[in-house]
């Protein structure tokens, strides 16, 4: 993190308090509350209005303080550890509508969207139909020319989060009637630009989790809007959305994993408390294992998810495997490791109320990180088509990574918008990095042993990606196929963290510099693709453990920047 | 071939196009027509995306990744592509 990004997240953080506070108006209690209420955290949302939050959603140039994607999401993993409501409901929401205007918008409509957000306004996207989920492109609603130039909505948008309360939305619609991948178009419009009555807002969608965020749809009946609402050029749509949603798809989970953090603080909270047969759950094997576990694959979050941002900025045309890849892994990763604290907490995890309430609202709360946004699914299926040339030619290239892609605290050029690209063009230097990791004198014993089982496994993904078949590159892809994908993901989170661990040695965190952490996220991954990782000492679970234990202590975050809390 | 009339004859790039698009239809190359777009065989925008890779491998280009979503019959494509190849010189635009 640099300088600025530490001062602007202690900020935060004394901003929102202690959260085991019963009197703080952002504490746990009150999250719960409104929770149990159904409605946004009003306090919280009058925290992020006086912090100025959405001005990290704005690039500099108009304003704000968009300059790096590791940054953003450290601030917005702060708003996700004490609410993820706030998090979707006053973050991400915005954000995503925000960034296709920044990747594709003209000077007016990023002028227009930037005032709209640094005035504190809301921005909405309506790209979802229900009908079609994430197979967008056949979606139905559409942006046709009227008879006096203007363009007419009409059709429905749904499960948008704040659709009643947004100033601006950018709506995605077909413009033309041809088949093919250039007849959408996203249009950039401003509800005050409407005639009256228009959107017909539909009836409030109720969900298990964010219960908070106010999820609705929009309706539109021959509504007009000037021909310039298009951003861009007409039918660039599918193309922005599938750009401007590698920055989405790379910073929604990483923020998201302020989720885990909480419930690393409130299992470890609870493991310390409790006391079962005459000694503290702390204290007990299986308790500090799933601990240690659900510790390592926080870490391997954050690893694949700072790496994978950092390539935004450095490999701009490469992140539309790596953005996927890292939705996917790290949404996958936090889910299980949330499901397998649960079971620490026993039925203090079911219950809505007492101390511990508030990890049942996480866990809710985090559900969407499967399937929000893109889908798990949806995101092997854009990384999927790319392995087979990868496999042919990109992968045999050793062409390295720069080295800033993986050192946390090293200058970033500004965001590219512009450069990012709807396919690799058979280029992976990440994928590159883990033999050259292989090469490097500092690896050794246990770390090196495990490299090696996750090079095997390397090699055998572009073995079987090799052999894939036309007809397992397309959404018909077998279940095998697709698990290729999810397999190339976990590789990739493997090479992510053993290089994390060669370049950030000058970091003066003496846990980062310890290979021990590394050994445990490479053996937690052999482990889910199916590799036998060999023995674990239980030395090692003991370290993790007992740092878990330690940072809860003294008030430490569980993620890789290892910040002091307030 | 029973090609019709508005194709231009087959070139060595044509029915190599042709051929790739009837690998990933499934499809015999004979029943590709080049005149149609490539969504007539089932080939969305992820197919385009991968021919678009197959043809940088094979004609050593660098090709925007979309080029088979603005060009999308494999006329259309063999078109943009002899003109790009013709106003490709050695110290012309590579990555």
């Amino acid at each position: 993190m640099t300088d600025r990004t530490t001062a602007s997240v202690a900020d935060l953080e004394r901003r929102f308090g202690d959260p085991w506070d019963p009197g703080n108006p952002t504490g746990h209690a009150a999250v719960l509350a409104a929770d149990e209420a159904g409605e946004m955290l009003t306090a919280g949302e009058r925290l992020l209005d006086d912090y100025g939050l959405n001005a990290e959603f704005v690039p500099p140039d108009l304003g704000g303080r968009l300059t790096r994607l590791d940054h953003l999401i450290e601030v917005l993993r702060v708003v996700f550890r004490h609410d993820p409501c706030l998090g979707l409901g006053y973050g991400a929401s915005s954000l995503i509508p925000a960034v296709n205007v920044w990747t594709a918008g003209d000077e007016r409509q990023r002028r227009r969207m930037a005032d709209v957000l640094l005035a504190g306004g809301r921005a909405v996207s309506g790209y979802h139909e229900l009908a079609h989920g994430n197979d967008f492109a056949r979606a139905e609603f559409s942006a046709l020319p009227g008879d006096d130039g203007r363009l007419r909505l009409n059709g429905r948008k749904e499960v948008i989060a704040n659709a009643e309360r947004a100033e601006a939305m950018v709506l995605f619609a077909r413009t033309s009637a041809a088949p093919g991948s250039r007849s959408h178009s996203q249009l950039y419009v401003e509800k005050a630009d409407l005639p009256a009555g228009a959107p017909v807002h539909l009836p409030r969608f109720h969900s298990a989790g964010m219960r908070g965020v106010q999820l609705g749809g929009l309706e539109f009946r021959d509504c007009p809007v000037p021909a310039d609402a298009v951003l861009g050029a007409p039918g660039l749509g599918v193309e922005t959305a599938l750009r401007s949603f590698q920055i989405t798809r790379t910073a929604l989970p990483a923020m998201t994993a302020g989720i885990l953090e909480t419930g690393l603080e409130v299992t470890a909270r609870f493991a310390e408390e409790r006391v079962l047969y005459g000694r503290s759950l702390a204290q007990m094997p299986y308790i500090r294992s799933i601990l240690a576990d659900a510790f390592t694959d926080l870490l391997i979050c954050d690893c694949l998810a700072t790496v994978t941002a950092r390539a935004v900025h450095l490999l701009p045309g490469e992140t539309s495997l790596y953005a996927s890849a890292a939705k996917y892994f790290v949404a996958t990763l936090l889910m299980d490791a949330m499901d397998a604290l649960s079971r620490v907490l026993g039925a203090q995890f079911y219950l809505r109320d007492g101390g511990y309430g508030i990890f049942q609202k996480h866990l809710r709360d985090l559900a969407p990180a499967g399937f929000g946004h893109a889908a798990r699914v949806a995101c092997l299926s854009t990384v999927l088509p790319q392995l087979p040339r990868l496999a042919r030619k990109g992968w045999l290239d050793d062409t390295q990574p720069p080295t800033g892609v993986f050192q946390i605290d090293a200058d970033l050029p500004p965001l590219p918008f512009g450069r990012l690209s709807v396919g690799s063009g058979g280029r992976d230097a990440l994928s590159a990095s883990l033999s050259a990791a292989l090469g490097s004198p500092e690896l050794d014993g246990e770390l090196r042993r495990l490299v090696l089982v996750i090079a095997a496994e390397q090699a055998d993904v572009r073995r079987e990606c090799a052999a894939l078949t036309p007809a397992d590159l397309s959404v018909a892809a077998r279940p095998e196929a697709l698990r290729l994908a999810a397999r190339y993901a976990a590789v990739l989170a493997a090479t992510a963290c053993v290089n994390v661990w060669l370049h950030n040695q000058e970091r003066h965190d003496a846990f980062l510099g310890d290979p021990h952490w590394a050994v445990a996220a490479l053996g937690r991954i052999a482990e889910r693709v199916g590799r036998d990782p060999g023995q674990r000492s239980r030395h090692l679970t003991e370290r993790l453990a007992s740092e878990v234990l330690a940072r809860h202590r003294d008030r430490r975050g569980f993620g890789l920047s290892n910040r002091r809390l307030p | 071939m029973n090609t019709p009339e508005s194709a231009p004859p087959d070139t060595e790039l044509r029915s190599w196009l042709r051929a790739r698009v009837a690998h990933y239809a499934q499809l015999d190359a004979a029943a590709i027509d080049t005149t149609v777009t490539l969504t007539t065989y089932g080939l969305d925008s992820v197919y385009a995306l991968i021919l678009c890779g197959d043809i940088e491998d094979h004609l050593g280009l660098a090709l925007e990744p979309t080029v088979a979503w603005d060009h999308p019959t494999i006329d259309a494509l063999a078109r943009y592509l002899e003109e790009t190849l013709a106003q490709a010189s050695p110290s012309g635009e590579s990555r």
